[in-house]
């Protein structure tokens, strides 16, 4: 009988998921350091700039989305690697609490600033 | 039919003079995903000083951005998310089933496209630290 070597729930969706964000933010994680380093330079940022880009509704919903990915990519990824460290029990329980408070305070937090600069939903 | 297969306990890190390429790629990813999570606390964090003035923000960034110590951070972060994300591409073809035969290759071409992208990316990332 074969062992199964997994991370993963069996007919769990997140492995599926953690694939379906990946491939999203190599492109969009790539875009956002060109733009961001090779068209705009680092020591040249200010507020108006970031603001100017953030009330287009293309690069405002690219950027919500891409802190949506990133988040669940980065602390789905923390998680699964606990517990392939052999993380489990109460202790999983208590660390997937933590994850999914850490998680929304990263997403209300960075959807706040988001709005700060585009000044609402530039709709 | 089924076959069991002990891989060891490849949690040992004592054991890294046996490792293969394969087990680098993995520890490698680990890392370098285990730095991105935190840079993304970081960076939504300093961001948010744009909720306090338009003034605090392009202060906060632009004094970072004058510390040659913050462009260093730069470059490493830029060789960690590249390696990330052409590993992370090469992943995605092993899941897919494609390229098994040459994981390895796969794993040096990732390593070396990194360097080969870092360093032409110095200069951009150093450029107007220096005074």
């Amino acid at each position: 009988m074969a062992e199964r070597y997994s991370s993963f729930e069996r007919g769990g969706r997140r492995w599926l998921w953690q694939r379906l964000t990946a491939a999203f933010l190599v492109a969009v994680l790539a875009f956002h350091f060109f733009l961001l380093h090779f068209v705009n330079h680092a020591d040249e940022v200010t507020f108006g700039m970031s603001q100017a880009r953030m009330q287009e509704f293309t690069y405002f919903s690219l950027m919500i989305l891409f802190l949506l990915t990133a988040t669940f990519h980065g602390v789905n990824g923390v998680y699964n690697a606990l517990v392939n460290q052999g993380l489990s029990g109460t202790q999983e329980t208590a660390v997937k609490a933590v994850l999914v408070v850490a998680s929304a305070v990263l997403i209300v937090q960075g959807v706040r600033t988001a709005l700060a600069w585009a000044g609402g939903v530039p709709i | 039919m089924s076959q069991s297969y002990d891989r060891g306990l490849v949690e040992d890190f004592g054991r890294w003079r046996e490792f293969k390429a394969g087990m680098w790629a993995w520890i490698f990813h680990k890392f370098t995903g285990w730095v991105l999570v935190g840079y993304l606390f970081t960076h939504i964090a300093v961001l948010s000083t744009a909720l306090q003035s338009p003034d605090a923000y392009t202060t906060t960034i632009q004094s970072l951005e004058s510390l040659l110590v913050v462009r260093i951070l730069e470059v490493g972060l830029l060789a960690v998310a590249v390696f990330h994300i052409l590993n992370g591409v090469r992943l995605l073809f092993v899941d897919l089933g494609l390229g098994l035969e040459s994981q390895d290759k796969s794993f040096y071409a990732s390593l070396l496209l990194t360097g080969a992208i870092v360093v032409a990316s110095v200069p951009t990332f150093l450029a107007g630290v220096f005074g």
